[in-house]
């Protein structure tokens, strides 16, 4: 095997680059292990590309190289000595933005805007091979970019709208905005689209400040261990490390959740999941500072983990938390009439058990932030938190300062959906430049994120529904076991909202709802969009299919006749004056032409039905490109 | 990470040499978009090595040239190349529909077909191209006599999952291959998405009908991503050469290549796949050639 301790990162072996970047010849000495993006990035300080996963997966790093677009996490840095760089960053070459980025403008194809400057370099090496490209061609062309937040049609109809102005065939005056008297029902442009498309907004990596240093973070690689020694001297030894940081250095209580107070901002004696943090390095490089990670010793004595919640419930489980027995993080519990008397009395009774797994929310920026002190002595955090105000509070008590002596700056978020709304790092950090007087940056990996930060919940869900034949539902009864991993971060709020949400927008007379969200050895799980009505719907509109099925009746039919309707009550009492349910299903079942009837009809004998393919049903992969298109006449 | 003392642009096959022999454990580097996300966590991890040798400016190994009915395609040719070579278009056209379902157009214009070959992925998506167009593999080394070249077939070349017969200080310099500017060609694959992905299952195909008489007078078929190394489908090929291909023809040898599956995951999904790609490969594939051939009716399923 290569030999892993060649390298030193406090004098890496260099190498001169010269080249042009957007117009402007340079000639840099960088270290000889950089990519295109680093030299980009880190040396010319040109941040509108990204670096969103470092493997090539996600396109934000786009950039043309003699007018070729690559992936420039993907090119060493001696690819581009003697050639031509073009970035997002002058791509509209000072006039203004170009018709591209108008079009993201004007679509509303921008939201986080992290993939964005990917997109428009991709949208920018299509209509350049192919100004007449197709919608197909168009999809092939921004193959290699992803985006998490737009579902991508805001993108495409930007490109085409871009092509049309550009071959004339719109006018230019398309690109700006359209006069309305309401902003109701009409397209309004986003007032941040022009810095998200011309890749001029700044995100936490994008940070850079005179004196900065690194942070890197050792991560447990068991899933529970007790740490019973921890060395650092070896990596607070190294030159050009500035210092290493414990739990032994949290100044105030560190205990810090969004619910329940139950985690240190580096593990205390006990490392609770893989990927939890142990300890900090800061240094002048973040090379320097990954180098010393790995010159931290810890000497773990393994406990036995517990990695499903049911069995995490049980007396011979190994307990996480002394203040949980049975790890039960949090028990929600709905009842309403009696679901026994109801069941009995139901024409039909239906069980089934529904499973979902665990999410990573994969939003295209990876976590970073940079602190740094006040000249007063207030620790700021510039992060992508999705919850500052709170963050700061908990940060307040960690740190053992008056809350006026932290600050919280929320940077511009490159996706969060909940994930950013537990605070992961930014106690680190805080502690970082408290202790060095430095300013400090942490920019997480893909990888690191992954395995860091927290998951949507994974649930199990046994459902029974009684219904009358003619499809009334009298009696739910749902017990849901969530796994919510190491700590608790968002998981009561999460259990609270699955059971609230999960009967769904029923009128039905007999309630019984349990959702029980345990700790266990896995990756905490946390804050994902629809924060738990997700997973407990999920199980119900299933369910419900599954009893239209035995009913024998069409499934769109019998949501309707069990739809709350106005002046309802919901199952946790709560009054609503207008239900607009139905309303909501009959416009979902008109735009998706429902044709009406019972599930398998052509099993019973009846018509098959017509509602399936269509106009407007998307095709499965299409190959848009060249020397395909004579196929499409054959095949 | 990956990190090294040296990085060698070499501009000749001799500069190649130069650096492999000053820098033992040198690693050879084309288009490099596989070595960096190899050098990272889950995968290889940090690596550190004494040399990159990039060869993939070598003009020796980016040209392509017809010689006696086989194509000479230089290593470095980037995937890309595929789709816009006039030679490659006209004589290799099978490497094209390939290309385009290849990662994505930007990976395209820097992965190299040569890096492709010596990756030796068992879902590498040229693998089957090259095996249905008889790809040969031309290994470069120097001695004290010069330079020395051998030729292997790729089917020999590959020998496990990641694993080749490229000897230390040895280079791929060429694939020779025939040119098949009158087959029919086909190539399908299936993955999570559309680009950027890992094959599930992967399968070329070419074909070409006798001038009179409509019977097969050439057929190929070769599969990936089901098994540790792709293979060409040989009894499937038997099947049908010298025959006349009909419906019924075309889906008895597609069935044949049910038993290819000998993957470690997914294999009953796998089966139907391959099973259904061969049939719909070899329709499409014929279709090329002027030849209408309708698929068998598939089982219905009652929505």
């Amino acid at each position: 095997m290569p030999d892993p301790s060649g390298f030193d990162p406090a004098q890496p072996p260099t190498t001169r680059i010269a080249t042009t970047v957007n117009g402007r010849r340079v000639a840099r000495t960088v270290p000889l292990h950089y990519r295109v993006i680093d030299f980009v990035r880190e040396e010319l300080k040109l941040t509108g590309n990204k670096e969103g996963c470092g493997a090539g997966e996600c396109g934000t790093c786009s950039m043309f190289v003699d007018g070729t677009l690559i992936k420039s996490c993907l090119a060493p840095v001696q690819k581009i000595h003697g050639k031509t760089v073009e970035t997002v960053d002058d791509l509209d070459a000072d006039k203004g933005m170009t018709v591209i980025q108008r079009a993201f403008h004007k679509c509303g194809a921008s939201q986080c805007g992290y993939c964005i400057p990917g997109m428009v370099m991709a949208a920018t090496a299509t209509l350049r091979k192919r100004p007449e490209a197709s919608l197909d061609e168009i999809k092939e062309g921004l193959g290699g970019n992803i985006c998490r937040c737009t579902g991508y049609q805001k993108i495409l109809d930007a490109v085409a709208m871009a092509r049309d102005v550009l071959n004339g065939a719109r006018p230019q005056a398309d690109l700006d905005e359209a006069a309305t008297d309401s902003f109701i029902g009409s397209r309004t442009r986003r007032l941040d689209a022009p810095a998200k498309v011309t890749g001029a907004i700044k995100y936490a990596a994008d940070l850079w400040m005179p004196n900065m240093l690194h942070m890197q973070v050792l991560r447990s690689p068991h899933p529970h261990a007790r740490i019973q020694r921890l060395d650092v001297g070896e990596a607070r030894a190294m030159p050009g490390v500035e210092c290493v940081l414990t739990c032994d250095d949290v100044p105030g209580v560190d205990n810090f959740g969004v619910f329940i107070e139950d985690q240190p901002i580096m593990a205390r004696g006990v490392v609770r999941y893989v990927g939890e943090g142990i300890a900090a390095v800061v240094a002048e490089t973040a090379d320097i500072a990954r180098e010393a990670v790995k010159r931290i010793r810890v000497t773990y004595d393994i406990l036995p983990g517990v990695f499903d919640p049911v069995e995490a419930m049980t007396e011979s489980a190994p307990q996480l938390h002394g203040f949980a027995p049975g790890n039960l993080c949090k028990h929600t519990r709905i009842r309403k009439g009696d679901v026994d008397a109801g069941l009995r009395a139901a024409d039909l009774v239906v069980q089934e058990t529904y499973r979902t797994s665990a999410l990573e929310h994969a939003y295209l920026e990876p976590e970073a932030g940079l602190a740094y002190l006040e000249p007063d002595g207030c620790v700021t955090v510039m992060s992508p938190s999705q919850n500052i105000t709170h963050h700061r509070h908990m940060l307040a008590r960690i740190l053992g300062r008056p809350i006026n002596k932290v600050r919280m700056i929320m940077s511009t978020v490159g996706g969060g959906f909940g994930g950013k709304e537990d605070m992961l790092y930014q106690g680190m950090l805080a502690l970082a430049a408290i202790r060095t007087r430095r300013p400090v940056r942490y920019v997480f990996t893909r990888e690191e994120s992954i395995a860091a930060s927290a998951k949507r919940h994974p649930f199990s869900i046994d459902y029974t529904m009684g219904l009358t034949r003619g499809g009334l539902i009298v009696a739910t009864r749902m017990v849901m076991v969530s796994d919510g991993g190491a700590y608790a971060m968002s998981t009561p709020g999460v259990m609270n909202k699955s059971a609230i949400l999960g009967p769904g927008p029923y009128a039905i007379p007999n309630v019984w709802v349990d959702a029980i969200g345990v700790y266990t050895n896995n990756t905490p799980s946390g804050a994902f969009r629809a924060f738990g009505a997700f997973q407990s719907e999920f199980a119900t509109e299933s369910h419900l299919d599954l009893c239209a099925e035995r009913l024998g009746m069409d499934p769109a039919q019998l949501r309707r006749l069990n739809l709350m309707q106005d002046g309802a009550t919901t199952h946790t009492r709560q009054q609503l004056d207008r239900v607009a349910a139905t309303a909501c299903l009959d416009a979902a079942l008109a735009a998706a032409r429902w044709d009406p009837g019972v599930p398998h009809r052509e099993a019973h004998g009846e018509p098959a039905r017509v509602d399936l393919g269509g106009p407007g049903t998307r095709a499965p992969c299409t190959l848009g490109l060249g020397t395909m298109a004579t196929d499409k006449e054959t095949t | 990470m990956l990190t090294f003392d040296r990085y060698v642009t070499a501009a000749t096959l001799d500069e190649a040499f130069d650096a492999l022999d000053a820098s033992p454990g040198a690693r050879l580097v084309a288009g490099a978009t596989d070595l960096l996300p190899w050098a990272r966590e889950g995968r290889a991890g940090d690596v550190h090595l004494p040399a990159l040798v990039d060869v993939g400016a070598i003009p020796a190994l980016t040209a392509v040239t017809a010689e006696d009915g086989r194509l000479r395609i230089g290593a470095a040719t980037t995937i890309a190349a595929c789709e816009r070579h006039p030679l490659l278009l006209r004589d290799a056209g099978l490497l094209a529909r390939c290309a385009v379902w290849f990662a994505d157009d930007q990976i395209r214009e820097q992965a190299t077909l040569g890096g492709n070959l010596v990756n030796a992925s068992p879902a590498g998506d040229m693998l089957p191209a090259m095996l249905a167009m008889n790809a040969q593999v031309v290994l470069a080394r120097r001695d004290g006599a010069g330079t020395q070249e051998r030729a292997m077939p790729l089917a020999d070349f590959i020998t496990g999952p990641g694993r080749t017969r490229l000897g230390a200080n040895e280079i791929l310099v060429r694939i020779d291959c025939d040119a098949v500017p009158g087959h029919g060609g086909a190539f399908e694959k299936v993955g999570h998405r559309r680009s950027l992905v890992i094959s599930t299952v992967c399968l070329a195909v070419l074909a070409r009908l006798a001038p009179a008489g409509g019977t097969l007078a050439d057929v190929r078929i070769a599969i990936g991503a089901v098994g540790p190394v792709p293979e060409r489908l040989g009894d499937a090929e038997a099947a049908l050469r010298g025959q006349r291909p009909t419906p019924a023809s075309i889906r008895e040898a597609a069935e044949l290549a049910a038993d290819r599956v000998r993957s470690r995951s997914r294999q009953a999904y796998r089966r139907e796949v391959l099973v259904n790609f061969v049939e719909r490969g070899l329709v499409a594939a014929l279709a090329q050639c002027g030849l209408a051939v309708q698929r068998l009716p598939k089982e219905t399923v009652h929505a």
